[in-house]
């Protein structure tokens, strides 16, 4: 029964650490741009797919190359997708949404044909376990868990403290006011989004391991990260971290005593739940209805 | 009222006319003639299919098209009205037969078995729309590409549960619903073992699925449900009860989807939780978008060139001597790249250019 329990714990914990990082790029870009991008999910398996790549084909240093090449290069898809798709048909919201709609099918189709539609895993970045309560836990959990929460922690110190946050903010406080003061307004819209492809690019890189590669997960991520932000209330950054937690533990408690099929259900009952109660969220300002 | 129907039926043969006289309506009718006698020409089962195929989504197209272009809310999950009238029917098709109780002899009497194709399909569009009712009720809580998030949520939802099959794994046989598995269901019977007469009633129900549409967009309806597509706020000032609105236009949507859902289980005669993929909703936004928004008949189009141009694409897949493009010629992929073209370049589709250039072609060969 302890084990039981811990173990609902530890992986209500490690997911999320991983939904925290997706969720908050996801809610950094809605807040800031207002741009609800359904190519998130796509973030994810980019760098989910070049980390896998490089792991396969470099012998000896594969894993680290491919951390590198993900960081690098996810950001730059981010930061492109927003130049050449997002800002020419900003005036337009269903354009924004069919555009990055149709390259998050585009992506899955890419890595299908690229490298295959099979199911792969990948192993810990860090070897070892060590048992608590009779559970063993890989060293890997604790990484993911302190890699997240420092990462959160500096990219909420960097929005608040730096030049470049406080540019950010200003724009998602008032795009135009920011652009009469002086601020690119597209930069800073271009920042956002390569920081939140960041941000998916880590979690893919700590959550590959303890989950499956495959083409079609990145709507699984867009799904949750969508659920969650509804949750935390959409735009507020903090608001989305405590969702991440709450839905994670959520899906891990129904995963481990009701029944998977119902955890796969959690992200759709939570949506409805809070539309229909409180349909601006948890620390949301404003209604989305 | 009588009085209003009947100059209503006076006034079609002129205002025919007059729309034949256009030049839109002379290619119109044009293609629709080139479509009836297209079975004259013989083409066998094969071709007279793909055009089935494409009338099919040509419905599919346009009931999204209805719901994004003129009422302006953009569903991601189009997909849940095709899959659900596509399981009813074929369930419908596959084990209930036609039959009435008789209390005289207290037993059933069976009138067809299976049941005629159109009641079917009837039925599994009014549960297709009574599935837009219930999803839509919470759905349109959510704006603009919330609504696009939040149907896509559904869809996703429903292809899970019909993909493990059992509705009873969640309460553990409290109500042990079957749903058919991961190969859904399979040898429905055909419309017709006739391609030709299938072909046909598909034609007729296509040009009486796009007919209607367009003549509620041209209704006082449609007029309502373009004010809240052009400003929501606008249309509630001015009394318009936006949600009412939203929630009719949701559930015609779903209807013609539904209908889409029941003609594709009857053509391919099956069904599986495949059609719950957010790829079908993915289809009907690629096609309307290739005819353009807001254009019913540009759902025909956007259908004509996705089918035909899926179909070389999968015949060229085919030659070996191509092998040399691996997999990049697979369909999907070509028109994920083709719909993020056409959405950043030619919003307004290519319907309009296309008749502009035919008629230029056109006057210059009459020397006008």
């Amino acid at each position: 029964m302890i084990e039981d329990l811990v173990s609902f714990i530890i992986f209500g914990i490690i997911q999320g650490s991983i939904y925290a990082l997706l969720a908050m790029g996801f809610s950094l870009v809605y807040g800031v741009g207002g741009i609800l991008n359904q190519a998130h999910g796509a973030f994810y398996v980019i760098a989910m797919y070049i980390f896998y790549a490089s792991f396969i084909n470099i012998a000896e240093y594969g894993l680290l190359v491919g951390m590198i090449l993900a960081i690098i290069f996810t950001p730059l898809v981010g930061g492109l997708i927003y130049l050449l798709l997002i800002k020419p048909l900003k005036d337009s919201h269903v354009g924004v949404v069919i555009v990055t709609f149709a390259f998050a099918f585009f992506t899955e189709q890419l890595v299908r044909i690229i490298v295959d539609a099979k199911y792969h895993d990948m192993p810990h970045l860090v070897p070892g376990l060590f048992t608590f309560f009779g559970v063993n836990i890989p060293y890997h959990y604790l990484l993911i868990i302190i890699v997240s929460i420092s990462l959160l922690f500096i990219i909420t110190l960097f929005i608040n403290k730096s030049k470049l946050g406080k540019s950010i903010r200003a724009v998602a406080q008032d795009s135009e006011a920011a652009s009469l003061m002086g601020i690119n307004v597209n930069k800073i819209l271009a920042y956002t989004l390569m920081i939140s492809a960041f941000l998916a690019a880590v979690a893919a890189i700590l959550n590959v391991p303890v989950a499956t590669v495959a083409p079609q997960v990145g709507w699984t991520i867009l799904l949750n990260s969508f659920a969650i932000v509804v949750l935390g209330g959409l735009g507020s950054t903090s608001g989305s971290v405590i969702g991440a937690y709450i839905i994670a533990f959520a899906r891990s408690y129904t995963n481990y005593f009701l029944s998977p099929v119902l955890s796969a259900l959690i992200p759709i009952i939570i949506i409805v739940l809070v539309l229909v109660l409180r349909p601006r969220g948890l620390l949301g300002k404003k209604e989305i209805v | 009222m009588l009085e209003k129907f009947v100059e209503k039926i006076n006034g079609v043969p002129a205002y025919l006319r007059d729309w034949i006289n256009t030049f839109r309506g002379k290619l119109t009718i044009i293609c629709l003639i080139g479509l009836i006698l297209l079975p004259l020409a013989n083409p066998g089962p094969y071709i007279l299919g793909i055009f089935a195929t494409f009338m099919i989504y040509t419905i599919f197209a346009a009931s999204w098209d209805f719901l994004a272009g003129f009422v302006g809310q953009v569903s991601f999950g189009q997909a849940i009205f095709l899959g659900i009238a596509g399981y009813v029917t074929a369930y419908i098709m596959k084990y209930i037969p036609l039959a009435y109780w008789d209390f005289t002899s207290f037993n059933w009497v069976v009138l067809a078995d299976p049941m005629p194709w159109w009641i079917a399909l009837l039925i599994g569009a009014i549960i297709a729309v009574l599935f837009g009712l219930i999803i839509g009720v919470p759905a349109l809580r959510l704006k603009g590409p919330y609504l696009a998030l939040g149907t896509l949520a559904m869809s996703l939802i429903l292809y899970n549960l019909f993909l493990m099959g059992q509705l009873g794994i969640l309460w553990e046989n409290a109500f042990g619903t079957e749903l058919f598995g991961t190969d859904g269901l399979g040898q429905v019977p055909p419309i017709s073992s006739n391609s030709t007469i299938q072909y046909l009633m598909i034609f007729l129900i296509m040009c009486a699925s796009i007919l209607v549409m367009t003549h509620i967009v041209k209704s006082n309806t449609g007029t309502l449900f373009k004010a809240i597509r052009d400003d929501e706020t606008g249309a509630t000032a001015s009394g318009i009860n936006t949600t009412k609105y939203k929630i009719l236009a949701f559930m015609i949507s779903g209807f013609f989807a539904g209908i889409a859902g029941g003609l594709y289980a009857l053509r391919f005669s099956g069904v599986n939780p495949g059609l719950f993929q957010p790829l079908y909703s993915f289809y009907a936004i690629i096609m309307a978008a290739i005819g353009g928004l807001a254009t019913i008949s540009g759902a025909a189009l956007g259908a004509f060139l996705f089918v035909f141009l899926g179909e070389i694409l999968r015949l060229l897949g085919d030659i070996p001597a191509l092998d040399v493009f691996g997999g990049f010629t697979e369909p999907i992929f070509i028109f994920s790249i083709l719909l993020i073209v056409i959405i950043r370049f030619a919003e307004h589709g290519l319907l309009q250019p296309v008749l502009e250039r035919i008629q230029d072609v056109w006057d210059l060969l009459l020397g006008r």
